[in-house]
């Protein structure tokens, strides 16, 4: 249901931006830049922030008003930078589990991705406790209270905010310190292991989605500044406290409930969100890719294109005149087939010998592919064959057409469409991916694309004319529209043929 | 979709992702304190006495110890619950036997309690137990103080200094 949900989102998002910078498409992406923003105002702030108790809050009104062309909008993108990354934070999340990101071996970058969520926060806390204004004296004294729930510590917490003569500059330089640099670092290194385990990781998202999430934030920044709520005095409690529910919603509750409830609240959440790769795991697994070293001349094309880093190319063991051979990691392989794709043996055309590709999928294998296609051209003559991965769902509404499913749509290597049109006549190829563009094992759409376009290897024949093969997510369309378009080729393209042989 | 409606459509996504950075970044406020509210927090750390007398060892239980650990007495080192009571205008305002900190119970017990109440003129009278005896208080302190609106009145503990200390407040 949730995923459901996601597709009807991105459905729009993906006709406006289109498929490859949806930024439904490209979250943890947006994530992390949304962080480099935050660094680089971030350095820009602390230029001018004086780390003393009576400093703290005058050096941030001086940016915010005296500075406000440059200083005031640094300020303002470094918050709204801050919040929006939770937003692209949360959405990744949400996402990543509607698509069932966690099973069989993705669980890792499930899992190194919680600690992310838990470093994020205090991020966020230390900065607003840095500007020392009321809500930074509500934040301290509100942090204060959990920390005094925490049963290690031997002495109150609280009490160092509830005076004047109890505060120190020191512990500002202290909150500093966390806040540009010892918080910052784990957070990198905590993206670095999340990501440690995918190939090619989108850290970056497109150009235009940087150029229109910077544009957006300069915007609000100039028309809505953000701006401190009057200095702390310890002496007086603020009447009302304008809260960023982004970061310190958890403060809230401890209006509501005792420091101790929070902690378990939190400590649930964080406990429950690590056990989903293996509360929700699925039953069976499909067999992972098997390397059959008599046809892997060590070409290595598999391990390249594979995105989770699942194949090593390693010193030969079989004692055949080549340098390396494949080695599929059962730890890492996700049984989408995208090596198998990539593998120039996996041709059909080969009739005197066995079809044995360099690797295969045991449960989907190249065989078997061939003869589904062998069967389907045969049942519908002169049809476009299309080719669906197991996420597409049912695709066009076209009952005198075939329908192949596959794992991913780069399980089909560029041979099997050049063979479904010069070898069983079909009228063309149409390839069916996961909605709205985005592959559910990241790279297959994109590989797919680039074989068939010829850009990388496999590449498909040059006698397949391109017209000839639609794919299902592009310019946007939804899978109908890219269809008929395939179709309207085809109809013109025989009008040509028929016109000339007239 | 053609080029117009999809710039369209892009500002609109950008303005739809910007509107609750822009709202929740600050809004909606929390209301702490009523109009004519105050707070008293009490927050202190206070170890108290060890829960029994420290007793002599006989000689024999001595030659059992390792002769770097032959000290002559023993000592407990699970501490007293600190009895608290707080009474505000004659009403008790709270009242708890409080645990020490610790797996063994031997640490310092932490304080941290806040209380709302109407600005004006208030006797603040705080007692506390932290000896073996059974009744009475061996630090008390009373006061009569003038709160304002969202004054925050903290009392705090310091046997050095006499025992019990108020802060912010108008005597």
């Amino acid at each position: 249901m949730l995923k459901s949900l996601f597709d009807l989102l991105e459905t729009p998002f993906n006709r406006a931006f289109g498929p490859r910078d949806n930024p439904f498409h490209h979250l943890g992406a947006l994530t992390i830049f949304f962080f480099w923003i935050v660094l680089v105002t971030g350095i820009w702030v602390f230029i001018f922030f004086d780390t003393s108790v009576f400093g703290a809050y005058q050096s941030v009104e001086y940016l915010t008003r005296e500075q406000w062309y440059l200083g005031g909008v640094m300020r303002s993108l470094h918050r709204y930078a801050s919040d929006a990354a939770v937003i692209t934070l949360g959405l990744h999340l949400l996402r990543e589990f509607a698509h069932r990101r966690f099973q069989g071996p993705r669980w890792y970058s499930w899992i190194t991705g919680v600690p992310l969520v838990w470093l994020v926060f205090p991020l966020g806390i230390t900065g607003y406790w840095l500007v020392w204004d009321q809500l930074a004296q509500y934040v301290a004294i509100s942090t204060a209270q959990l920390m005094d729930a925490v049963p290690i510590f031997t002495d109150s917490m609280v009490r160092n905010f509830l005076t004047e003569s109890a505060l120190s500059d020191r512990f500002f330089t202290l909150m500093a310190f966390l806040h540009l640099v010892g918080l910052p670092i784990f957070l990198v290194f905590g993206i670095w292991v999340h990501v440690m385990r995918l190939s090619g990781p989108d850290i970056n998202p497109p150009k235009s989605l940087m150029i229109g999430g910077t544009t957006a934030l300069v915007v609000l920044s100039l028309f809505h500044p953000a701006t401190s709520q009057g200095p702390a005095i310890l002496s007086r409690v603020p009447a009302e406290i304008g809260l960023d529910w982004f970061y310190l919603h958890a403060f809230a509750l401890l209006e509501l409930i005792p420091p101790g409830a929070v902690w378990l609240a939190l400590i649930s959440v964080t406990v429950a969100l690590s056990a989903v790769p293996w509360i929700l795991r699925r039953k069976t697994s499909p067999a992972i890719a098997r390397v059959d070293l008599d046809n892997c001349n060590g070409c290595r094309r598999c391990a390249d294109d594979c995105p989770f880093n699942a194949i090593s190319m390693l010193p030969r063991s079989d004692g055949k005149p080549f340098d390396l051979e494949a080695v599929v990691d059962p730890d890492a392989c996700v049984s989408c087939g995208i090596c198998v794709g990539a593998c120039p043996t996996a041709t059909p055309f080969r009739r005197h010998s066995r079809l044995s590709p360099g690797i295969d999928l045991p449960d989907r294998s190249m065989v078997s592919l061939r003869q589904a296609l062998d069967a389907a051209t045969a049942r519908y003559p002169g049809a476009i064959v299309t080719f669906a991965c197991d996420t597409a769902g049912a695709g066009p509404d076209a009952p005198d057409a075939p329908h192949i499913p596959v794992p991913c749509l780069a399980d089909v290597p560029p041979p099997f469409v050049d063979y479904a049109i010069h070898r069983r006549g079909a009228a063309g190829v149409f390839l069916l991916g996961c909605a709205n563009g985005a592959c559910r094992f990241r790279l297959g759409l994109q590989w797919t694309e680039a074989r068939m376009r010829r850009e990388r290897d496999p590449m498909l024949r040059g006698r397949v004319d391109l017209a000839r093969v639609g794919f299902s997510w592009q310019d946007g369309d939804s899978a109908e529209t890219a269809y008929q378009r395939l179709r309207e080729r085809l109809g013109r393209a025989a009008d040509r043929d028929r016109e000339a042989a007239e | 979709m053609n080029h117009p409606t999809r710039w369209l459509v892009q500002i609109l996504a950008y303005g739809a992702f910007l509107a609750p950075v822009a709202y929740l970044s600050h809004q909606p406020v929390m209301r702490l304190l009523g109009e004519n509210q105050a707070m008293i927090r009490i927050a202190f750390s206070h170890a108290g006495e060890p829960i029994s007398e420290c007793r002599q060892r006989t000689q024999a239980e001595l030659d059992e110890l390792p002769p770097n650990m032959r000290r002559p007495t023993e000592c407990p080192r699970e501490r007293v619950p600190l009895v608290l009571v707080m009474r505000l205008d004659g009403d008790t305002l709270f009242e708890a036997s409080l645990p020490p900190s610790g797996f063994w119970r031997d640490g310092q017990t932490t304080v941290s309690r806040e209380f709302e109440v109407p600005a004006g003129t208030h006797q603040v009278e705080i007692r506390m137990r932290d000896s073996r005896r059974e009744s009475g208080f061996d630090y008390q302190l009373a006061r009569t103080i003038d709160i304002r609106p969202h004054d925050n009145i903290v009392i705090g503990f310091d046997p050095n200094q006499g025992g019990f200390n108020f802060s912010g407040s108008q005597p």
